[in-house]
């Protein structure tokens, strides 16, 4: 599984917001300033503050009517620009996408998944380019043409011509968005066979927390088995090596027809053949409570690598008692989750010399399926915020530059923001050796390779202050770029027949766009004020 | 008259720089002028005077280099005193894909107007400026003269008090000077403050109070129109047509008192009057050719 | 600066973008399909064959593809590439195989990639799935992988070759080799294919390496009209005739001694003598043939001129590159009556030794090995072959190994005692294979 649904930490991301937001904005103000002192003197510190404070004056004084009304205006321009022949190419893809994606694989379940990942990869990948198309090219040929002169000469404050356009387009590709995710659900649910419809679902997993024991029963971070996917960690069989799962306030609610589901797909590593043809690898989960004491064990069960292993295990289990002699009959849910509401699961590999690798997310509880529905419109929320964010960045950047310039800059900072965002913080984390640009550059002219240390003194100390200046500098330009990767997750979610979890990947999401409001009003907000709209 | 000033400039410079800063065009060289209430101000000048530029300041569309603007009492940044004011630009700037009642919904909504009264004003302005046949045809199917008009129809939609006109009367054909001249009048009847930039001065003449005239961006002239164009040592007589020898009597009447003949001539009329009374013959008389008032004409008779 | 006013501006223009055009048309004039007809490039094309629908089926997909593109295939080729290895290393196996055929899309006439990525599909992701049905799964997706390739390449041998491979090599000699073969017959989706195999990679419900064989002869088939690069021509060449023994060589290997394995060992005799052996290669001194007589290289060495020395020299040498003379004995003393009893006692020994039938075992040992004795004194140069060592020294191992577990001590002689002790430095490599085959500890 490429997704790893590991809660979003909402108060970090909000101080690493208010880190980001508030170092840009100190930056900004000392080059205001900067520049203010310059060009008019002492009176342009005072400039500036009005500037600052003209800011909160607009933006507490906006007028609804006039931004719908400019709304409108974006849409009935949009519109009359046959926007709408945007439907053409989608019907033509979807009359002849079932020809191609047919047979594409023999299994029925794996169908599902290309049938799902085209719907919502096609609707991403006609309604995003578009958008942003639109809401760069709109204002620069408003400014361009001058139809702008129209409306600023009029009581219209220019922040609400730019908050317009963004709520104009936001609608319209809501709009298209709507429509075209019903025609997809509609052509999903035509094209899924009958056989398989009952996989059509959003499954709700509950996820744990895991963590490791070593052979001796001791804490560990479980084995390296030297696979390059660092992913999963390892336990060795016939020892007192487990994974411990925890999951978190699991009560009867969480159980299907009084029956616990566990899901898991765990990967095998065999340091010897054994016997190969059982079909994989022997392995138990065991029940911890240890407010009761009580440990039980299920069955052996054979792993089935990269499929899912559903195990269905009725609430009562009956299990032998301490002293083995009689059989007691336990519940789940009474007496295997503990005072705190925690159910633990450790697992353990039961073959000696192999070993059976696991992450977080290879275990979890499955919990009564939401409908389809529910998963697919989030994954189609989750195109819209997207879209949303592009909006916001394209009208924003097409406040400063041309409209050919916009597309560029826009189409590069979600290109960016895409492919190459884990990269990028790669070689900023400092991780990276000798990555510091004029250390690079001092070791090239010398001919120093990255392992020697450079040498010390008073070179060594210039070189590391400017390159940390630069990297912090670096460090803050990355984290302006959007990580669009946050939204791709959740089409995986929907691909993958889950419920998109609100935790991992909506609220994530929501934030993500969120954060970029009120950064991009002030860039527009000045860009504009700023501007003569006279610049041809 | 009333003697409140509308528009109040002082030393107004505008530099144009290039991307780097540095002087391209000095635009306007410190010029000031005063617009009362109520009268109509025309600002003449070759192309790249500066009249535009001027009216561009005054609505905030560029800043000023130095010196100070004043429109209805505030600052040109200031965004409110567009409340009461229209502003038609050199060429109508407007959105090509509305159609005329859309257009003037559209910025009656900017305005704190109520459905009811967008609805009755562009009703009413859509009359007056003649486009009732093509309200529901895009712009961009309009006619050069459509757009001026629809142009129009578009600053008036507030209601303004101050009307600020950038070449109304540019790309009209006569007629429709003629109604845009009507128009203008109008609204100097109804008490509002227009000024006009042209460099038509034909139009200019006609509907002026006061003008100024810009050169290079120096304010050159400026006064009553009247004023500026009365010859105070000439008089002029026009009497109906005369005999050779009424002129000589009349040539030996002014020299016995002391005067001058210059030139006596017959008149002729305006081309401009000719093609009005032709389009107005027209109306009245379809089908016919039109005879002008010639000797021709006299001879027949 | 040049003063050119604007109409001779202009002008220039237009010569020059007349002159751009003519080269422009001269070469790349697209060719009507007369002969002759198109341009340069055209012709070229034409000449060396290199036309889309020359080089095999065009896929009109694939064809569009290319066209949107227009010249960044290769840059898309590059991303799809690298994304192919992140989902390997990521282990989304589904993903994988759908990004490995997008690459085809773009380059389906560029023989690495089918090579590398049916490789990768039957071996490396073969390999990562536990169960041996998965595993079986994966090879036919190499294969059928492969299958794609040739029928979009008529130009390339090696990769009908490599199908054969997979047929042969990757099912009859992995460590899952007795399921594999098995599920070579009976898919282990029984259901979708009714107890019978696949279609797609055994049509006919044949042994694996008859279809290997037959892939092979294909493969040998065109590399008559295109040259293949993948190995020396005669090796390339014997891999028909060697899947013929390695079918005969399965069946012993499976307890299988009756008519059938004695049939295919005569037809992989007479294959390798009369079809193989008598064709000819081109060696420094001419052509030679592996299958000789006095009067083929007195006729041989007239032809070309050279000494009779040297072609019996060449020859020599390249009967030794593919040990022709081993295989030529092998295959003719497997019909023996003695062989034949010598591998069925060999087998039936270790079968009764899996059963812990030791005493049995003993004795079928020691009958088989006193055959195979007398097998490799009739015919000495068996014993320079892997298989045929590996035989003897395996029955000896067991052999002795009952010895220590019976507590009786080993008799001073026994057959095949020569061969053991030329051979000890292959016997703890041996040992432990066994070890793990019989789990013993």
């Amino acid at each position: 599984m490429s997704f790893d649904p590991i809660p979003y930490d909402l108060f970090d991301a909000l101080k690493h917001f208010l880190t980001v937001f508030g170092s840009t904005m100190f930056i900004a103000l000392i080059v205001c300033l900067l520049v203010g002192v310059l060009t008019r003197g002492v009176k342009g510190i005072g400039d500036v503050f009005l500037g600052i404070l003209d800011f909160f004056n607009q933006i507490t004084h906006l007028s609804c009517r006039r931004i719908w009304s400019l709304s409108t205006l974006t849409i009935r321009e949009s519109l009359r620009q046959k926007i709408l022949f945007v439907f053409i190419i989608f019907a033509v893809l979807f009359m002849f996408a079932g020809w191609f994606l047919a047979g594409a694989a023999d299994r029925p379940d794996l169908q599902i998944q290309s049938y799902i990942d085209f719907v919502l990869k096609a609707i991403s990948w006609l309604v995003i380019p578009i958008i942003l198309l639109l809401s760069c090219w709109s204002l620069p040929e408003d400014i361009r043409l001058r139809t702008i002169h129209t409306v600023v000469t009029k009581p219209v404050y220019r922040i609400e011509i730019v908050i317009g356009r963004m709520l104009g387009f936001t609608l319209l590709g809501s709009a298209i968005l709507l429509v075209m995710g019903t025609v997809g659900y509609i052509w999903i649910n035509r094209q899924v066979p009958e056989s398989v419809q009952a996989n059509l679902v959003s499954k709700v997993p509950i996820y744990g927390e895991i963590k490791f024991t070593d052979r001796e029963g001791a804490p560990s971070a479980g084995l390296n088995v030297g696979d390059i996917w660092m992913h999963r960690s390892y336990i060795e069989g016939a020892t007192k090596a487990r994974a411990i799962f925890t999951f978190k306030d699991i009560d009867e609610s969480d159980a299907i027809n009084d029956e616990l589901n566990l899901q898991s797909s765990f990967e095998a590593f065999r340091t010897h053949k054994g016997n190969m043809e059982k079909g994989g690898i022997l392995y138990q989960f065991i029940f911890v409570n240890k407010d009761k004491g009580l440990r039980v064990d299920t069955a052996p069960l054979i792993n089935k690598e990269y499929l899912e292993n559903r195990l269905k295990i009725n609430r009562k289990i009956m299990h032998e008692s301490e002293d083995g002699k009689e059989k007691v009959e336990v519940d789940i849910f009474d007496d295997l989750v503990d005072d705190n509401g925690n159910l633990t699961i450790e697992v353990q590999c039961l073959e000696a010399g192999q070993l059976l690798g696991m992450a977080r997310s290879d275990l979890y509880i499955r919990t009564p399926d939401h409908a389809f529905i529910s998963g697919y419109s989030k994954a189609i929320f989750g195109i819209w915020l997207p879209m949303v964010l592009v909006i916001m960045l394209g009208v924003t950047i097409s406040c400063f530059v041309k409209g050919p310039v916009a597309i560029l800059t826009t189409m590069t900072i979600v290109l960016v923001g895409f492919m190459s965002k884990e990269y990028m913080a790669e070689i900023l984390s400092g991780k990276m050796q000798a990555s510091g640009a004029i250390e690079a550059w001092y070791r090239l002219i010398t001919h120093m390779n990255s392992q020697t240390p450079l040498p010390d003194g008073p070179v060594k100390f210039m070189i590391q202050i400017v390159d940390m200046g630069i990297i912090n500098f670096l460090w803050l330009c990355q984290q302006i770029i959007p990580n669009f990767g946050i939204f791709s997750n959740m089409r995986e979610y929907v691909i993958k027949g889950f419920d998109v979890s609100w935790d991992a990947a909506l609220l994530p999401g929501i934030v993500t766009v969120a954060a970029y409001i009120l950064p991009c009003l002030i860039v527009s907000f000045y860009s504009l004020k700023l501007r003569e709209l006279e610049a041809k | 008259m009333d003697n409140e000033s509308v528009i109040q400039i002082s030393n107004l410079t505008k530099i144009y720089r290039d991307f780097w800063g540095r002087k391209k065009v000095r635009a306007l060289n410190s010029l000031s002028l005063e617009v009362k209430k109520g009268e109509i101000f025309g600002l003449l000048g070759p192309n790249g005077s500066g009249k535009t530029t001027t009216l561009k300041l005054l609505l905030g569309l560029l800043f000023p280099s130095e010196g100070e603007i004043k429109v209805l009492g505030q600052p040109a940044s200031n965004v409110e005193k567009n409340e009461h004011i229209g502003y038609l630009p050199e060429e109508s700037y407007l959105y090509r894909f509305l159609n005329a009642e859309e257009t003037l919904d559209f910025y009656g909504r900017l305005f704190k107007m109520s459905a009811e009264e967008r609805r009755e004003r562009s009703a009413e302005l859509i009359e007056k400026v003649g486009l009732g046949h093509a309200k529901k045809r895009q712009l961009k199917e309009y006619s050069k003269g459509m757009t001026r008009r629809i142009g129009l129809a578009q600053a008036l939609i507030n209601n303004p008090d101050l009307v600020l006109l950038d070449e109304p009367t540019s790309g009209l054909d006569p007629l429709g000077t003629d109604d845009m001249k009507r128009m203008i009048l109008e609204l100097k009847a109804q008490g509002k403050t227009v000024l006009m930039c042209s460099h038509l001065l034909a139009d200019v003449q006609d509907v002026c109070d006061r003008i100024a005239i810009l050169y290079g961006g120096e304010l050159k002239v400026m006064g009553r129109v009247e004023d500026l164009l009365k010859e105070q040592d000439e008089t002029q007589i026009l009497t109906s047509r005369l005999s050779d020898e009424a002129i000589k009597e009349i040539e030996q009447v002014v020299a016995k008192h002391n005067g001058k003949v210059g030139t006596i001539d017959h008149p002729t009329a305006t081309l401009e009057s000719l093609f009005l009374k032709t389009v107005q013959e027209s109306k009245e008389r379809p089908g016919q050719r039109f005879v002008p008032d010639t000797q021709e004409k006299k001879a027949a008779e | 600066m040049n003063k050119l006013t604007s109409k001779h501006r202009k002008l220039a223009y237009v010569i020059a973008i007349i002159v751009l055009l003519i080269p422009v048309i001269w070469l790349g004039m697209p060719s009507t399909g007369e002969e002759g007809s198109g341009g340069e490039l055209a012709k070229l094309r034409v000449e060396h064959e290199l036309g889309e629908s020359t080089l095999g089926d065009v896929d009109p997909s694939s064809a569009s593809m290319n066209f949107v593109l227009l010249g960044l295939r290769g840059i898309a080729t590059n991303l799809l590439w690298m994304d192919a290895n992140e989902h390997q290393k990521k282990k989304e196996w589904a993903k994988l195989r759908s990004t490995v055929d997008s690459i085809i899309l773009l380059q389906p006439h560029y023989m690495k990639v089918w090579d590398f990525q049916g490789w990768n599909l039957a071996y490396n992701v073969s390999a990562e799935w536990d169960a041996v049905e998965d595993r079986y799964f994966w090879v036919k997706e190499g294969i059928k992988f492969l299958n794609e390739g040739v029928t979009r390449n008529e130009r390339f041998p090696e990769l009908d070759w490599k199908v054969g491979n997979l047929h042969g090599q990757k099912v009859g000699r992995s460590d899952e080799w007795r399921l594999f073969r098995k599920f070579y017959k009976v898919d282990p989706d029984t259901e979708r294919f009714e107890n019978g195999p696949d279609p797609e990679i055994n049509p006919e419900r044949l042994d694996n390496y008859q279809v290997a064989k037959e892939k092979f002869l294909l493969a040998n088939e065109k590399e008559l009209k295109h040259k293949q690069h993948l190995q020396m021509r005669m090796l390339f060449r014997s891999a028909p005739w060697h899947a013929q023994f390695d079918y005969a060589n399965a069946m012993q290997r499976e307890g299988k001694f009756g008519k059938q394995r004695t049939d295919a060992w005569d037809q992989g005799f007479k294959d390798w003598t009369a079809i193989f052996g008598r064709e000819e290669f081109i060696s420094p001194k001419g052509p030679i043939v592996l299958e000789w007589s006095e009067p083929d290289i007195k006729n041989l060495a007239k032809r070309d001129n050279v000494s009779e020395e040297d072609k019996r020299y060449w020859t020599g040498r390249y009967q030794n590159m593919v040990n022709y003379l081993f295989w030529r004995t092998r295959a003719k003393s497997e019909s023996e009556s003695d062989t034949i009893d010598a591998h069925k006692s060999l087998y039936d020994g270790e079968q009764l030794f899996r059963k812990a039938e030791f005493d049995e075992a003993k004795a079928e040992l020691e009958k088989g090995m006193a055959l195979y004795a007398k097998v490799l004194n009739k015919y000495p140069s068996l014993i320079h072959e892997d298989l045929a060592i590996e035989e003897g020294l395996q029955a000896i191992i067991l052999w002795r190994y009952i010895h220590e577990l019976k507590g009786l001590k080993l008799p001073d002689s026994f057959p095949l005692k020569p061969l053991w002790i030329k051979e000890q430095g292959r016997v703890p490599i041996l040992e432990s294979e066994l070890r793990q085959r019989f789990g013993i500890q």
